[in-house]
């Protein structure tokens, strides 16, 4: 079905919680092409910077699993200047911090740091994430981490069953595979090939840097064109992950050491670009699972009293968009659990919701959303991953984008792909 | 801009102390309410019952019904959550400045008039139920609860908040309005931050509402340690050992506390962190090692935490039981406690964002019975103490710690192998 990406028509505005508009961000662009993107917030007292990469999981190769996420440990073990630890050592011995996280579809390092040292951690950080040094010896030894990490993930049954649901929901997709990748490639990967995927993949088309907090009097526009940032080329291949079709089904996984069983299910949504239709999908899921008067909640925890939990969650993807559902309950129920999600979903489209419900769902996302802007280290993270793919939005749109969608349009557009006939299934239940 | 929000100190009628943190910025409030008496203070046989009351507050409260109060709280976008922890019970409020009004009443009325409905207490303890059994299945947890027993016994702070599953089970009603009868009377304080409405006092007394009488928490000693078995291990078919090594010191404000936090910041703050660095990136033992070392009214505990692949079990476990026995052993070097100190700061810093973690921390200091500045005293006194002065604090604190493993059985026989061998274990 087809979704409209932007409305063209401006329909009037209801009032916002707290309606004072967000504060534009200042965009540049360095001579290469790298995007710079920036917000002020005077009051905060220490700044993000927070470089971005379209370098997650769904970039690798078949040969290459892991090594996305692998590359991110790496990273932090030093670069030709910089020996490994000192680049954490030097920001903490600021009262900063730093970490990254690598994503299907991105990867981003980001550092904490007070005002007066942002310029010199600036520097640093992209010595080091655009010239890591990756020495054999880090490299075997940082594997037995990444090994760990694997190890440690497969430890939690809830985690397994997870991952068990996307390799069966995406079968001819990377958003199936584990970010952490497999364990016997893990084995084979060599520092060789991780340059390999970091020549490929760190290019200038392919990342950019956002920052956001007391900025006043940093001017590092001339920092940047003569930094590794600023000499960056532009990618010679471009062959971009494929989209996802999710393949419907339904399944049952005896797991060890779990103690409740577990319904999973997920369905294919819109990809990220469609920014009007992931707005909907948001308010959609919240008004079914997010507090004790959703639909979801209401239903299956407070009156059946058959879950200890239920959860919708969209997990907003390039490639498309998946929206996840775990419900926590007894084995002995988990077919009824699963009936009754069928039921309120059929209600819904039967009989669209109140307008009261969905303007609970406006509330809560838009408060969720502001509450989200008081850090500097949630600001940068919004900025830089929209500008990572393009999309130039201020922080104000989606909260205006959320007053185009109302209980009929919801039902039309959004709840269509949350029939449960289109989902991937999987009961995971105690072996 | 400064650390500190502008402050106005008030009292509520009735004694309970109300602070005003004033933040620019976004128009968002946080309020936390901290009611001395957490899961410490359950009564034997009733443990669980301060958790479960928690839960049961915002299940119907004042002229609100439990679904009233949902409608009227999430119609509005806001977040209400009502949490026992070990030495208090902390109610928390997030919403739109501009809605305060419409729920800055609730927090009176959901400790002076919970509605605790037999209905609605019988579906909070089957969660509470549910989710103590679902916690089972992380290893973590497991190891977790055994060091708690080996730290606590059966004393105030020796069960999960959540309770004992046999004396859960029989919490009822009469339970409950006897605890909540008491809810405050030992001290609460309540911190608001953020853009905080005119008259806020009037919106928080209530017109009609009976006077709610309760004094600021007072500094008062917490449950103590005591310590039982050097070692426990719970077998389990997992890929991974996960160590637990800890000892119980002791509280928030007491004169080596400070100490201690600087060798949790040394040890377990950030990726310079001295355990990450030995055992991580020297040794590649393990992808999470830290330190677990809350806040609390007594002897809080100061544990080392660790999971190592089965088969690495003796050398993580030696390697981990050198690091604690180093403590006692070799004062820390100055540069070392130079970056313990810069984190110490920072990490004040970087806690101090967000209107709820600024409400929290100071909620917390308060509902210690500690002074509002504390934490900055603190940061100065820190700057006084010397790597002798850690060590000092180190030897007469740490010096007989517990180990609870979770893993295989032969990953626990290794690994006991190597505890017995050890100086610690003596």
């Amino acid at each position: 079905m087809q979704i409209t990406t932007q409305p063209v028509t401006a329909l009037p505005h209801s009032p916002s919680p707290a309606a004072s508009p967000l504060p534009e961000p200042l965009r540049q662009q360095l001579s290469n092409g790298v995007e710079l993107v920036q917000l002020d917030l005077p009051q905060a007292p220490v700044i993000c910077i927070d470089f971005w990469c379209r370098a997650g999981s769904a970039w690798e190769r078949p040969a290459e699993s892991g090594l996305a996420h692998f590359l991110e440990h790496m990273v932090f073990k030093g670069s030709n200047q910089l020996p490994a630890g000192e680049f954490d050592r030097q920001v903490e011995a600021l009262g900063g911090n730093s970490n990254a996280a690598t994503g299907f579809d991105d990867v981003h390092y980001h550092v904490l740091i007070p005002p007066a040292a942002a310029a010199k951690a600036l520097e640093l950080l992209l010595d080091l994430v655009l010239q890591p040094r990756l020495d054999g010896g880090d490299f075997a030894m940082e594997r037995q981490v990444v090994l760990e990490e694997l190890a440690q993930s497969e430890d939690q049954p809830e985690e397994v069953a997870f991952q068990e649901l996307l390799r069966r929901a995406c079968p001819d997709h990377a958003y199936g595979l584990p970010i952490l990748g497999r364990r016997e490639a893990l084995e084979d990967h060599t520092p060789d090939s991780m340059v390999r995927f970091h020549q490929r993949q760190y290019r200038a088309d392919r990342c950019c840097l956002a920052l956001a907090g007391p900025l006043a009097g940093l001017d590092l526009l001339a920092q940047l064109e003569d930094s590794p940032l600023g000499r960056l080329q532009a990618s010679t291949e471009t062959t971009a992950p494929s989209g996802l079709v999710l393949q419907p089904g339904d399944h049952t996984l005896e797991l060890p050491r779990l103690e409740a069983a577990r319904l999973l299910m997920a369905w294919r949504l819109p990809a990220a670009a469609q920014q009007d239709a992931v707005v909907g999908a948001d308010l959609l899921t919240t008004l079914m699972a997010e507090g004790r008067r959703s639909r979801l909640v209401e239903r299956l925890r407070e009156q059946l009293r058959l879950v200890e939990s239920i959860d919708l969650d969209l997990n907003v993807l390039e490639s498309g968009s998946l929206v996840l559902l775990e419900a926590v309950c007894e084995a002995e129920v988990i077919e009824r659990v699963q009936a009754e999600v069928r039921r309120v979903w059929e209600e819904l489209s039967q009989h669209p919701a109140q307008e009261a419900e969905v303007e609970r769902a406006r509330r809560l996302v838009a408060n969720g959303y502001r509450f989200g802007l008081e850090a500097a280290g949630s600001v940068a993270g919004m900025l830089g991953n929209s500008s990572l793919w393009g999309r130039r939005h201020n922080l104000q749109a989606p909260l205006d984008w959320m007053q185009y969608w109302d209980s009929a349009r919801l039902s039309q557009e959004v709840l269509p792909l949350l029939n449960p006939e289109q989902a991937f299934c999987l009961r995971a239940v105690p072996a | 801009m400064p650390l500190h929000p502008q402050v106005e100190s008030r009292q509520l009628p009735g004694g309970c102390p109300l602070w005003l943190l004033h933040r620019p910025g976004p128009a968002i409030l946080s309020a936390k309410l901290w009611l001395r008496g957490g899961s410490s203070g359950d009564r034997p046989g009733e443990r669980g019952a301060a958790q479960l009351l928690a839960g049961v507050l915002s299940r119907g409260c004042g002229p609100h019904s439990g679904d009233a109060l949902a409608d009227l709280v999430e119609g509005l976008g806001a977040g209400l959550r009502c949490e026992a922890a070990e030495d208090g019970t902390l109610i928390s409020l997030k919403c739109a400045s501009e809605d305060a009004p419409q729920l800055l009443p609730l927090l009176r009325q959901l400790v002076q008039q919970p509605w605790l409905v037999d209905d609605q207490i019988a579906l909070e303890r089957q969660l509470n139920l549910q989710t103590l059994q679902r916690q089972k299945e992380d290893p973590f947890q497991l190891a977790h609860d055994k060091l708690r027993q080996q730290l606590y016994g059966d004393g105030p702070y020796g069960h999960d908040a959540l309770g004992v599953e046999q004396e859960l089970r029989t919490l009822d009603r009469a339970a409950l309005e006897r605890h909540a009868s008491r809810l405050g009377s030992d001290g609460a304080v309540l911190v608001l931050a953020g853009q905080i409405p005119m008259d806020v006092e009037g919106l928080l007394e209530g017109a009609g509402q009976p006077v709610w009488t309760v004094a600021a928490p007072q500094r008062r000693q917490g449950p103590a340690g005591c310590t039982g078995e050097r070692f426990t291990a719970s077998g389990d078919e997992t890929e991974q050992l996960v160590l637990m090594l800890g000892a119980t010191t002791v509280p928030l404000g007491a004169s080596q506390a400070l100490a201690l936090r600087l060798l949790h910041c040394h040890l377990g703050i950030g990726m310079s962190s001295r355990l990450f660095v030995a055992l991580r990136e020297e040794h590649g033992l393990a992808y999470d090692v830290g330190v677990h070392h809350p806040a609390r009214l007594g002897d809080a505990p100061f544990v080392f935490h660790l999971s190592s692949s089965s088969e690495r079990a003796e050398e993580a476990t030696r390697e981990l039981l050198n690091e604690w026995q180093r403590l006692l052993e070799v004062p820390i070097s100055v540069a070392e406690l130079e970056l313990a100190l810069a984190k110490f700061s920072g990490q004040e810093a970087l806690g101090r964002q967000t209107c709820s973690q600024v409400a929290d921390r100071h909620a917390l200091v308060l509902g210690h019975g500690l002074d509002f500045d504390f934490a900055d005293r603190c940061l100065e006194q820190a700057q006084a103490l010397t790597p002798t002065d850690l060590q000092t604090a180190a030897r007469s604190l740490l010096a007989r710690p517990c180990l609870s493993l979770c893993g295989p059985a032969r990953a626990i026989t290794a690994a006991e192998r190597v505890w017995q061998k050890h100086p610690l274990a003596g």
